[in-house]
């Protein structure tokens, strides 16, 4: 299936990159408008946890970066983010809530709950993060 | 950007986050709880009227902020989240521990 609207960028491996990220994504359902309101609400609430979880783990030498691309499908919204940092240490089949009053570990769960897909590999030297929220009616 | 507000009633203080609250902002949401904390105004309420969007790192800062201020023999309540923070909230089951009160005025009144 054709994409509709396909955004790429390469952001610093720094916690401002989240910002960088949601204009991105702002510019993206300026393109998509038909995009339904919730499911913008919870790709984009995934993709920030992943970028997130990027910046906080996969080291921040000087001059590090890591690149977003996204793509709007007539079917889904789909995200893909690499980096050259560490492995992630994850198993995404096993991803868990913390105990309530713990102050972190979310991340990885939300995004899991937020979306349909949620993968994980490392290549080489490269981790891959890829994101895919099915599109809903409206009204759904 | 964290707006705070110490006037609206004896011993509390009222914190409301502006635009979006995530890794880039928390920080500086812990900062004012500490703060108002030091102060003396352990009533804490998070205006989330003006928040369009949390991560988990804002979620953190809020938990951290209600623990502390239990400590200190008050409470943290919320008020008013948009449609992201409540389902943020839902998808982590953090709304069966922070109870979203409808307005600033009624979270006030409940600590």
């Amino acid at each position: 299936m054709r994409p509709e609207v396909l955004r790429t960028r390469t952001l610093p491996v720094q916690p401002a990159a989240l910002e960088a990220l949601h204009e991105l994504i702002t510019d993206l359902w300026q393109e998509s408008p038909a995009v339904p309101h919730g499911d913008r609400l919870r790709f984009e609430t995934a993709v920030t946890e992943i970028a997130g979880n990027v910046v906080k783990h996969a080291g921040t030498a000087p001059g590090r970066t890591f690149t977003v691309e996204l793509t709007v499908y007539p079917d889904r919204l789909e995200a893909h983010l690499q980096d050259r940092g560490r492995p992630a240490a994850v198993d995404l089949d096993v991803v868990t809530l913390p105990d309530e009053l713990a102050e972190s570990g979310r991340g990885l769960a939300l995004a899991v709950a937020a979306v349909d897909e949620l993968t994980y590999r490392r290549d080489g030297a490269v981790n891959h993060w890829r994101v895919v929220r099915r599109r809903r009616p409206e009204d759904a | 950007m964290i707006d705070v507000d110490t006037d609206t009633a004896p011993g509390a203080a009222l914190l409301r986050p502006e635009g979006r609250l995530t890794m880039v902002t928390a920080p500086q949401l812990r900062a004012a709880v500490t703060q108002a904390l030091a102060g003396g105004r352990t009533r804490i309420v998070v205006d989330l009227s003006v928040c369009e969007f949390i991560d988990s790192s804002g979620l953190g800062a809020i938990i951290g902020g209600l623990k502390t201020a239990r400590q200190a023999g008050g409470d943290l309540r919320i008020a008013a989240p948009g449609e992201q923070v409540r389902m943020v909230l839902q998808l982590t089951n953090l709304d069966r521990v922070l109870r979203a009160y409808p307005s600033v005025a009624e979270a006030l009144d409940a600590t």
